[in-house]
């Protein structure tokens, strides 16, 4: 009896396994397709019925990374760029996310609601303020600049982000740290911290992740010196043609450093996302 | 030559060899000495009066300022001026130089510009007219740089009133392409005017054996299907100024789109609404196409067999002919004009650079002079266009090529192919979204330019 | 006496604690004020000037004229319906196909780190190659893969991106398909996270697993759910980069969302001031809608 039950069972899971696999195959496809992409030549690319049986070439890949329209200058520029903006977000973002969460802060509300406001200014209106300002202070298409201007929308995603995951720790750890006469500061340090690392790897990843893929102010207030590969990207879409077999390599290349973050980040996000609701988000 | 001794190839620049080793070494390995040695430079002016002076010159990332930057290093010997090309993406270059022009920040000495933003530029006072400049023997070597050796049309159109604003580096020809084999195995000959095109690609066109009849630009926007319209509206015996107000929904207008919607309706793919040109050059190039009407530089990729299956089967000839018996293409190229805004040594500095870019030898360094496998078509000049060398290059690529791009610049561009007027950026976004709204089938072709003319003369108004 | 030491050292500890909370925010606080304060102000004092560099001899204050101009143009409430249609259709679709996965790979006992990582490559990818990918590769007609996939079905060719219905159905797509893995990730973590006692007790009471989901896993599910379509209106509202890509808000205006027509007033026509009111016009929208979520995240008592 029990293993007529079972066999049911374990039909109902590779069946459940198939048409998950199935699913997500088909959700990743585009991403596939853009592997097989690049590994073609540019005549083949647009050839119909699209061919999968083909002679595959490194080729783009090394134009991608090497020549002319090289892309690994930039992607130096977005791996400093994003990585800079990631440390200082989640150093600023931590204590004043757990200060709104968990302690007695005036004007609580105001203030919550005024680093809301900042996440939701459309880009479009800030080009040229951030341009004119920028430039003043001449920061034009310098790394200070930008991760100045990436800190805004950086900045109260993570702070926001992080409140959920600190409402989710119970109190009472806190306040048995204080009656072992630690510091708050303390407390924070060893007995918060510990409790949130899943909520700062998922923090952390679309952190860097945003700003990995921004390209509005990149292209505007960038130049030579600050040219990310979201901007860099364009090498391939040139005026006088796509080359579309370049551009998936490059697409693909630019892919990576956020996708090896992701896994490095994987076990603490396991985690993380496992602590009570929520979380993580991105921007556009 | 020069008072200063300029001339890069001499020994000098042999012994200097170590010390531009870098710059060589900057520059892709296509750079051989003999490439070099083909870039000599004239001009009888002090090339190093700006020398030490810093620049950046705005341009987009393609092949024709690639090879430009490749022969850069010797400007930078040449002259002393330290030049950077910032490549910025075609679809944001006007607005970052906006932005740079309109705040005065003076980040660009010089960029490469739209013919279309010319009288914007103006009348803001944002860009210097270039007399001053060409005027003046210490900075111009009129007889040598020749200013009216560059194509009359080309200079017109970055001038304003007759004031030079901007030196054309690099521009193009529309004409007709089209797919010789396929023309020939169906005894036809390339339209000579546009209802021939349409019947051409209405014989053409065989969807069920992935050959359609033809192709226009029908994506939104300047530069798009407001490359292509514009022609057409001229053809029609179009006009787009009554008096000092802007016309846009005559029945010279309607009649020009209703031809543009069916040929696009019935002669092209599906989702030729939403194609720019490498959309087509594309589809072209895997020989799904009978013909298009687009720029003399795709053809280069028609003759590149890494990217094109239809090497050797294509065929060249000039803008059919609309109803009103003209023939009118677009004018389109990039020229560099001075910002208002920089400091007076930036600005020779910067003139120096467009000077040399805009030169003869130059032009030819980076053309058919250029060791590179790409080998720039849009040229400045009516005597490259007329020497034997450019020929060659042309003629290699397809027969017939360069007569047709001759005549085509000559004779049918119009330098009023759209109207010079400060407001033409909206002005053109709104005749843009009607003319692909009627090709959608959101509104007929007269009452989308009607709504049209309703916004045209709202903007004007205000 | 010794409850009021009590209740002064409680003071005292609160004044720290104040002080404390304070000296946490005060970086994080300092930093976006110094840097987005005057750009809002600027945006928002642009609104209500006439900045047109095309006519730069009209400048100057304008008072309400921009706004009054955006109740009368037709062009703004078009794009505001589109908006309102955009995000809602794809907040919707996120969660609940988001939700459906997450529910389905919940049941697969061993790999889900593989699913995990497969989902996340949409969110990876640059977000204008996500446009011209879509465009081309996938929904032109006679050559993309998504044509040969419906022609292979029998289902014959849609032109996507060339007709005005089509094309809106085509960017809602392709945004549902880039976040939606961001849904499902989050609703996974929160569903795995459930505990397991209640639904032993929904089990042994008989009740049907629509039941259990209806009444068990829904309103366990509610804090994280109304965060994730926060998020996502959020994201929504601001979308630019693949709509552009895919059809620059074409054919016609048939895909110009908010965002997409304050870009184009400010950045084609070059009309700032008129492109500030509408960009302020959008931030209060994006304000609007999150306010009254929050208001239905009860949970939360978060900023």
């Amino acid at each position: 009896m029990s293993s007529t039950r079972r066999r049911p069972a374990t039909l109902r899971r590779v069946i459940l396994t198939v048409a998950a696999a199935l699913i997500l195959f088909i959700w990743a496809f585009p991403v596939l397709w853009a592997v097989v992409v690049s590994l073609k030549s540019e005549s083949e690319v647009l050839a119909y019925p699209p061919s999968v049986i083909f002679e595959p070439t490194l080729r783009n890949f090394r134009d991608a990374l090497t020549g002319n329209l090289s892309i690994a200058s930039s992607l130096m520029t977005s791996i400093i760029l994003a990585t800079a903006t990631t440390v200082l977000t989640i150093i600023l973002a931590v204590p004043a996310a757990y200060a709104f969460a968990r302690l007695r802060l005036p004007a609580r509300q105001g203030l919550g609601f005024y680093t809301l406001v900042t996440q939701m200014i459309p880009p479009v209106g800030l080009v040229i303020p951030y341009y004119l300002i920028l430039n003043r202070v001449g920061l034009l298409d310098t790394y200070t600049g930008m991760i100045t201007v990436y800190l805004t929308f950086s900045l109260p995603f993570a702070i926001w982000l992080m409140v959920s995951y600190l409402e989710d720790i119970p109190r009472e750890m806190e306040e048995a740290a204080y009656l072992d006469k630690a510091s708050r500061l303390q407390a924070l340090w060893h007995v918060i911290l510990p409790q949130i690392r899943g909520g700062i790897g998922v923090t952390t990843v679309f952190v860097f992740l945003n700003a990995w893929n921004e390209f509005l102010f990149a292209v505007q207030l960038g130049g030579n010196r600050i040219r990310p590969v979201t901007v860099a990207m364009h090498n391939f879409v040139s005026i006088e043609q796509t080359l579309w077999a370049k551009l998936a390599a490059a697409a693909l290349v630019a892919m990576l450093p956020v996708i090896v973050i992701g896994i490095l980040a994987q076990r603490q996000i396991v985690k993380g996302l496992t602590v009570g609701a929520v979380k993580g988000g991105g921007r556009r | 030559m020069s008072k200063v001794h300029v001339n890069p190839i001499g020994r000098r620049t042999v012994l200097k060899g170590a010390a531009s080793a870098a710059a060589l070494l900057a520059a892709p390995a296509v750079l051989t000495r003999r490439a070099r040695a083909e870039a000599t430079i004239g001009g009888d002016i002090d090339w190093k009066q700006a020398s030490g002076t810093r620049i950046t010159v705005g341009v987009i990332p393609a092949g024709y300022f690639q090879n430009l930057e490749a022969v850069l290093p010797q400007f930078r010997e040449i002259s002393g001026v330290d030049v950077t090309l910032e490549a910025t993406p075609p679809g944001q270059i006007r607005q970052k130089a906006i932005l740079d022009l309109s705040s005065k920040t003076g980040k660009w000495a010089t960029s490469a510009t739209d013919p279309m933003y010319y009288p914007l530029y103006v009348a803001n006072g944002w860009i210097d007219p270039l007399t001053d400049f060409l005027d003046k023997p210490e900075l111009t070597d009129k007889a040598w740089f020749d200013y009216d050796d560059l194509l009359e049309n080309w200079r017109g159109a970055a001038s304003i009133d007759g004031v030079p604003y901007g030196i054309p580096y690099e521009g193009e020809a529309t004409i007709q392409i089209y797919r010789s084999d396929v023309y020939e195995k169906l005894g036809l000959s390339p339209a000579e005017t546009l209802d021939d095109y349409a019947a051409n690609a209405a014989k053409v066109n065989d969807p069920a054996n992935r050959l359609w009849g033809a192709a226009l630009r029908g994506f939104k926007g300047a530069g798009q299907n407001m490359y292509i319209y514009p022609s057409i509206f001229l053809a029609f015996g179009g006009k787009w100024f009554d008096g000092d107000k802007v016309v846009v929904n005559g029945p010279e207008a309607a009649a020009a789109l209703d031809w543009y919607v069916s040929l696009l309706k019935s002669t092209s793919p599906e989702g030729v609404e939403n194609w720019n040109w490498p959309d087509i050059a594309d589809a072209f190039s895997q020989g799904t196409l009978g013909s298009y009407i687009d720029t003399h530089n795709s053809a280069a990729l028609l003759a590149d067999p890494s990217k094109s299956k239809v090497v050797g089967k294509v065929g060249f000839a000039r803008w059919p002919k609309g109803p009103a018996g003209r023939r009118v293409t677009s004018i389109w190229n990039w020229s560099f004009p001075i910002n208002a805004s920089v400091s007076d040594k930036e600005k020779a500095a910067a003139w120096l650079f467009i000077q040399w870019a805009g030169s003869k030898e130059v032009q030819a360094a980076t053309s058919y002079g250029f060791e590179g496998g790409y080998k720039r078509l849009g040229v400045n000049r009516t005597s490259l266009w007329e020497s034997a060398e450019y020929k060659g290059l042309l003629d290699g690529i397809g027969a017939g090529l360069t007569q047709t791009t001759m005549d085509s610049i000559k004779e049918d561009t119009d330098v009023d192919w759209r109207p010079r007027v400060p407001q033409w950026a909206a002005l053109g976004e709104v005749v843009a979204t009607a003319v692909q709204s009627a090709l959608v089938g959101q509104a007929t072709p007269a009452a989308a330019l009607d709504a049209a003319q309703g916004q045209v003369d709202g903007i004007m108004k205000q | 006496m010794s409850s009021g030491r009590a209740h002064a050292d409680r003071r005292a500890l609160a004044a720290g604690e104040r002080r404390f909370a304070i000296l946490l925010v005060a970086p994080a606080l300092l930093v976006l004020l110094a840097t987005t304060t005057v750009p809002i102000a600027f945006l928002i004092w642009n609104s209500f000037q006439t900045i047109n560099l095309a006519m730069p001899f009209l400048d100057g204050f304008a008072g309400l004229a921009n706004y009054r101009q955006m109740s009368g143009d037709p062009a703004f409430w078009h794009s505001l319906q589109l908006t309102a249609i955009y995000t809602g259709s794809t907040v919707v679709m996120q969660l609940v196909i988001g939700l459906g996965l997450a529910l389905l790979v919940l049941q697969i006992p061993r790999g889900q780190w593989l699913f995990r990582i497969f989902a996340i490559l949409p969110i990876v990818l640059a977000p204008v190659v996500v446009g011209l990918f879509w465009r081309t590769l996938m929904f032109a007609p006679n050559f993309g893969m998504i044509d040969f996939a419906t022609r292979a079905l029998g289902l014959g060719t849609v032109n996507w991106l060339g007709s005005p219905t089509p094309a809106l159905v085509s960017v809602i797509v392709i945004h549902t398909w880039q976040w939606t893995p961001f849904a499902f990730l989050v609703l996974l973590a929160s569903l795995a996270s459930l505990p397991e006692d209640l639904y032993e007790a929904a089990r042994l009471d008989r009740a049907s697993a629509w039941r259990r989901f209806i009444h068990i896993t829904l309103p366990l599910l509610r804090p994280a759910i109304v965060i994730v379509i926060i998020m996502r209106a959020m994201t929504a509202l601001s979308a630019f980069a693949a709509i552009y890509a895919a059809t620059g808000g074409g054919p016609g205006t048939a895909t110009e969302i908010l965002n997409l027509y304050a870009y184009r007033i400010s950045f084609t026509q070059l009309d700032f001031g008129y492109g500030s009111a509408l960009a302020v016009a959008l931030l209060v929208l994006t304000l609007a809608v999150s306010g009254f979520l929050f208001r239905i995240r009860t949970a939360g008592s978060g900023p």
